[in-house]
């Protein structure tokens, strides 16, 4: 978890240590400020372009587009991390929110019906489909000893293939020029809120589901027995915990909030199921950015989310504005997490030279002299 | 005589602890000195600070009189000091010669002449009666010959000064004695023997002199023909304590835990059980002695529900859980104290509480439905803290943070908890201090007298003597013999645990 280490002393200093010293805090203020080298060395004026891309991302319609891209960033970080915290390395999401997207927009396009009933549905059969996708690599690791991190992320091009191939020959749109399905119908799309410039419906079931899963996390069986197994999968074994079993509901869960994900992509934004679109725009690996930087920790990931939408959004309108590339805007994003990595490991290095804990050293198999 | 080594107010400070406090001990050259004291009393960072691992915040150490400032472990090793670590240090694929020789090997023009180096080994080796064949693979010997190794390895750099870390922890009685052979033999041919351990009854038949460690200050200079086992656990403890405690005879009722026939394969293959048969009633102790790995582990591990038996069958309570889940064996009545506390007893990435809870976590006093009661939760996290008296900080806070005592605490504490009519205690005191031991062992009696069956494996003889009222040998996976504590003393259990007594060894 990233909770904030307990501050020592009540001086001012000692807090504003304390919250520099966080991984979160110190990777932010390290990605931007190496950012600000790089956009300088490039012959730009680094202040202007972050001015330009903090404008862009929370002024006008920027605001709506960040909250906008922040549902499927927040959502498939979610996804990603609900596996992760359970030890299950799921690295198929974008291959749930493939399966998932185009299962659930189809569902939205050729079902008649009002949308109360058809947009339930969409959303319903798009996470089942997700689940099922990821049930694959979930029985391949628990019956066949496949690793999932593996199958998870080779299905991912499966995906893409099988509904491509779907697309192409069963469901193509011959009035446009794209490889595409029809239009979601207008009654079939998902409502948007008369907040914030019209933000979808989606982001508050997003935020929801968050809050379901820290709940969960907190308060129940599952999201203990969970914890444990991803903390250390022979404890979780001695203790009665059945990880096989507990390995494929975690990849269902994982499934099917990507086929969630998915399905609102379509029906909540692009309207109709471009072939690609959802791989190229690499939204199920910002979400796995996400989960590590949060550290799988609910709160946070609704805050990073937020944050890396507001990066791509921003980083869109720094291009424009001042000339910046919006690839800036991924480096950063990369930055991000090389220094959260590399903070953890300074960490490590830093307990080493004051000398561990006996308990430390016991863990690292060091015995008592 | 001058003396061979001379710490004079060594003090090392840790953030959170004073790990060694103005320590002075003096060993003269030719003897043999124990260090004894607890887990954390400071033998580990005395040790570290002669090696030049860590520095020292003040004090200082004098080798044969020159003050002692090594850089590096290689340095102390160049001055003369040899040390023998717990945890061998060998490289298990190449020969006994070639670990010996490894940085210092001989070499004729410019390549490494390994005739040459396998002639100097056993040249060190006869000279000092060490048993070992230098062509021998590593990996393939017993554990008894690789500190034999381990030895020779100090002796070949000319080590004058030897450093022997725990060295019994390992071994057979039959081996031990071996060693403290081979220790007189070399304290007699003029070299120094500085020997760390706990056990109160190597230290009396081996030393010349003692230092006594406790809270990382040196309590006590001893010498041994004057002092009695009484006097150095008074002083390691600060107390009095009381050594000669045999568990009483108890009555034995109900068979609870009946394996018959059982086979079980190890890593790589290999019967690691075989036709294993045994009974535990309700009320006694049986314990399993035996050699480290001569099928123990797996013998437990298959009854726990952690690995597949291959054969035979195990019933509980007259329930057949052969093949049942792990959680359908807890539910029918077992409680389990592993063997590896660290890496699988515990997790220590979770908090107090959290590694309390596990294996209870279903249970209906702490969750309806599948929601936690997050106060009874905690009321049983602490209740088990107090009862046990487990030093620890906020019941949130990791358990990477409690002391090795604490730790097996926690998994002691959780277990018998259960009240479940079978306990498997594996190694249930290993590398422990005294204190923690005797809380341990009180708490097996207990659950015993409470009428619970209690299977125990255990390497230490002394535990297995003075607790079990059965002992069961284990010897290359079968269970060989069974043993009356009353009737047996350590050497007899010893011969059964290397097979010694079989005509016709089937290795």
């Amino acid at each position: 978890m990233a909770d904030a280490q307990p501050i020592q002393g009540r001086g001012v200093a000692a807090r504003v240590e304390a919250v520099l010293s966080h991984p979160v805090v110190f990777s932010l203020v390290f990605a931007f400020a190496l950012g600000w080298v790089i956009v300088y060395l490039t012959g730009n004026d680094p202040g202007f372009a972050y001015r330009e891309m903090y404008d862009g991302a929370i002024t006008g319609s920027g605001l709506r587009n960040t909250l906008g891209r922040a549902v499927p960033i927040v959502g498939m970080a979610l996804a990603v991390s609900v596996a992760f915290r359970a030890g299950v390395i799921n690295l198929g999401g974008e291959g749930q929110m493939v399966m998932g997207g185009l299962a659930g927009s189809l569902v939205a396009i050729y079902t008649p019906g009002p949308g109360e009933i058809v947009i339930p549905l969409a959303m319903i059969v798009g996470g089942l489909t997700g689940a099922l996708w990821a049930m694959l690599p979930a029985f391949g690791q628990t019956r066949l000893r496949l690793p999932i991190l593996i199958t998870s992320l080779l299905l991912n091009y499966v995906a893409r293939a099988v509904t491509g191939y779907l697309v192409r020959f069963h469901f193509l749109d011959d009035s446009v020029t794209l490889t595409s399905t029809q239009q979601v119908p207008q009654t079939a799309r998902m409502p948007r809120l008369p907040v914030f410039g019209g933000v979808s419906l989606s982001l508050v079931l997003v935020i929801l589901a968050v809050a379901v899963a820290w709940v969960v996390y907190r308060r129940t069986v599952a999201g203990y027995e969970t914890q444990m197994a991803g903390f250390n999968g022979r404890f979780a074994r001695y203790g009665g915990i059945q990880v096989e079993r507990q390995t494929v509901g975690v990849m269902v869960v994982a499934g099917a909030i990507g086929g969630v994900i998915g399905t609102h992509m379509i029906i909540g934004d692009a309207y109709r199921f471009i072939d690609g679109e959802l791989v190229v725009s690499g939204l199920a690996w910002t979400g796995l950015l996400v989960a590590l930087l949060a550290a799988n920790y609910p709160p946070m990931i609704l805050v990073a989310g937020l944050l890396f939408s507001g990066l791509q959004i921003g980083g869109l309108a720094m291009q424009r504005n001042a000339d910046v590339s919006w690839r800036l805007a991924q480096v950063l994003q990369a930055l991000v997490i090389v220094a959260v990595a590399s903070r953890l490991a300074f960490d490590l290095f830093r307990r080493r030279r004051r000398g561990p804990t006996s308990g430390e050293l016991e863990s690292a198999g060091v015995g008592e002299v | 005589m001058t003396a061979a080594l001379e710490f004079r107010g060594v003090t090392k400070r840790f953030p959170d602890v004073l790990a060694n406090d103005a320590v002075d001990m003096t060993v003269r050259a030719g003897e043999i000195h124990a260090v004894v004291g607890e887990n954390g009393a400071g033998k580990t960072t005395l040790m570290s600070i002669l090696f030049g691992l860590l520095p020292a915040d003040a004090g200082h150490i004098l080798v044969n009189g020159e003050p002692a400032r090594y850089a590096s472990a290689l340095d102390a090793i160049r001055a003369g000091l040899g040390m023998v670590h717990q945890a061998f240090r060998l490289f298990p694929t190449l020969t006994v010669a070639d670990n010996v020789v490894f940085r210092e090997e001989p070499t004729r023009s410019g390549l490494v002449d390994r005739s040459e180096s396998i002639r100097q080994v056993r040249d060190v080796a006869n000279r000092y009666g060490l048993a070992v064949d230098p062509t021998e693979v590593v990996e393939n010997l017993p554990v008894g010959v690789l500190q034999r190794v381990e030895i020779l390895k100090a002796l070949y750099r000319d080590a004058q000064i030897l450093i022997l870390d725990e060295p019994t922890a390992v071994l057979t009685p039959q081996e031990r004695d071996k060693l403290f052979e081979v220790i007189r033999l070399l304290r007699d041919s003029g070299r120094t023997i500085l020997f760390i351990t706990h056990k109160l009854g190597e230290v009396m038949a081996l030393s010349d002199r003692i230092t006594v460690l406790r809270d990382g200050r040196s309590v006590a200079h001893l010498v041994t023909a004057e002092t009695s086992p009484e006097e150095i656990a008074r002083h390691m403890t600060g107390r009095e304590v009381d050594l000669d405690r045999r568990a009483p005879k108890h009555s034995p009722g109900q068979a609870v835990l009946a394996v018959s026939d059982l086979g079980a394969t190890g890593e790589h293959g290999r019967l690691a059980v075989h036709e294993a048969s045994l009974e535990v009633r309700s009320g006694e102790i049986v314990g399993i002695a035996g050699v480290a790995g001569n099928g123990q582990s797996e013998l437990i591990e298959v009854i726990a529900g952690l690995r597949a038996a291959d054969s035979g069958s195990v019933h509980l309570n007259g329930v057949d859980i052969t093949h049942a889940e792990v959680s359908a064996r807890r539910s029918s009545g077992m409680a389990y104290v592993p063997e590896d506390r660290h890496g699988v007893g515990t997790s220590h990435r979770a908090s107090v509480w959290a590694n309390l809870l596990m294996s209870h976590q279903r249970g209906p006093a702490f969750q309806r439905r599948g929601w936690f009661n997050l106060r009874a939760v905690r009321k049983h996290a602490r209740s088990l803290i107090s009862a046990y008296d487990i030093r620890t900080g906020p019941i949130g806070s990791p358990v990477s943070t409690l002391s090795g005592g604490n730790l097996q605490k926690v998994v002691v504490a959780r277990e018998i908890s259960h009240g479940a009519p079978l306990l498997i205690a594996e190694q249930p005191t290993r590398g422990l201090d005294i204190a923690a031991i005797e809380f341990i062992h009180s708490r097996l009696i207990q659950f015993r007298n409470d009428g619970g069956a209690v299977l125990m494996v255990s390497a230490e003889l002394s535990e297995i003597l003075a607790l079990s009222t059965r002992i069961l040998v284990m010897f290359e996976g079968r269970i060989v013999v069974e043993l009356d504590p009353a009737q047996v003393t350590e050497a007899d259990v010893g011969v059964y645990m290397t097979g010694a007594h079989q005509e016709h060894p089937d290795g």
